[in-house]
């Protein structure tokens, strides 16, 4: 097993309420680190806020009962998928067998959402990966989802996507597709994003182009190649 | 796992505190899943491997679920014309639901 503190045998080790509050859990005694078996708490919390109303309180029990249940339900899925895996003699779960699992145990209305969910992380997983044309896209999509954030800074975007990133965005907190996880519309900012591009090589700046992406860089100092910045919708 | 990258860095929350309101850590559902998977495993001599789009899948599960829970809890909560959601009323919500079954244990305790 990894991750794990091993107490000695019937180490019912009361070293503090973080134990206690394990031991309560579970009905085995405390041997892992509540960093590796359970979510960060102020996740849960601030998903938690999100669907109740603005006055609601929530007791310290009740957070830590919705992280343990956070924890259960992975591990409930994960169970199942992973017999299907043996039954199947595959050695690697995949995000297919999860959302079969949940189907299985009762989560089906979870399937639609979280099927777009996975397109959606599995078409811009592909663009970030590809070409620099891939580059291109992604990075004009990216932008258009952000068309709220008043990050004019064209070289700064193209560094999110570049080969080398800029330095005072070594902590930058929301990458363009900070919402993508929501099956809002990300692209809203399309129209903003085409005119924002339209005069065509723009943001393809020179600034630290020459690193893995120095052929896209380059080969974008046409600029007007791309008519439409989108590879799709 | 890919930790720079701007676009896996939405879904890596452990990458920086500030990325967003919607991220559960990869890494750390990746170690939930294992312990899962591992014990379940011990029959056939190897240790499950998980593809890096699970976590991403149970990311967003997670996000619904606690919404869900969370929900039927504050509904208990106004049954007992309250504000404060304690853990008597998730245990109401894991009671009153049968897809939360699996949860008996976790809500209830038996130490008392």
């Amino acid at each position: 097993m990894e991750s794990s503190m091993s107490f000695p045998s019937g180490g019912a080790a009361n070293n503090g309420s973080q134990q206690q509050q394990q031991q309560q859990a579970q009905q085995h005694p405390a041997a892992i680190r509540e960093q590796d078996r359970l979510m960060p708490i102020a996740n849960v919390i601030r998903i938690m806020r999100r669907v109740l109303p603005p006055h609601a309180k929530i007791s310290d029990d009740a957070k830590e009962t919705i992280q343990e249940c956070v924890s259960e339900y992975i591990s409930f899925i994960t169970g199942e998928a992973n017999e299907r895996c043996q039954r199947e003699q595959r050695k690697t779960i995949t995000a297919e067998d999860v959302l079969w699992a949940m189907s299985r145990l009762g989560f089906d209305d979870y399937v639609e959402p979280l099927s777009v969910y996975l397109h959606r992380y599995r078409d811009l997983e592909g663009e970030a990966r590809g070409g620099d044309h891939h580059n291109r896209s992604a990075m004009v999509k990216s932008s258009s989802s952000r068309h709220h954030h008043h990050h004019h800074d064209m070289q700064t975007m193209q560094h999110m996507y570049g080969a080398v990133p800029l330095q005072h965005h070594q902590g930058f907190a929301a990458p363009p597709h900070q919402y993508l996880p929501y099956p809002y519309d990300t692209y809203g900012g399309e129209h903003a994003t085409v005119a924002y591009y339209g005069a065509g090589g723009g943001p393809y700046g020179p600034v630290g182009n020459g690193g893995g992406d120095g052929s896209g860089g380059s080969a974008s100092q046409a600029g007007a190649s791309f008519e439409h910045p989108f590879a799709y919708k | 796992m890919r930790q720079a990258r701007p676009y896996s860095g939405m879904f890596c929350g452990g990458v920086s505190a500030r990325t967003g309101p919607h991220a559960l850590p990869l890494a750390r559902i990746k170690k939930i899943m294992k312990r899962s998977a591992g014990e379940a495993a011990a029959g056939d001599g190897g240790a499950r491997m998980i593809s890096g789009e699970a976590p991403v899948v149970f990311s967003k599960a997670c996000e619904l679920f606690i919404a869900e829970l969370t929900r039927r809890a504050w509904a208990a909560t106004l049954e007992g014309k309250r504000r404060t959601v304690h853990r008597e009323d998730v245990a109401d919500a894991v009671r009153n639901t049968d897809l939360f079954d699996f949860l008996v244990d976790v809500v209830t305790n038996d130490n008392d």
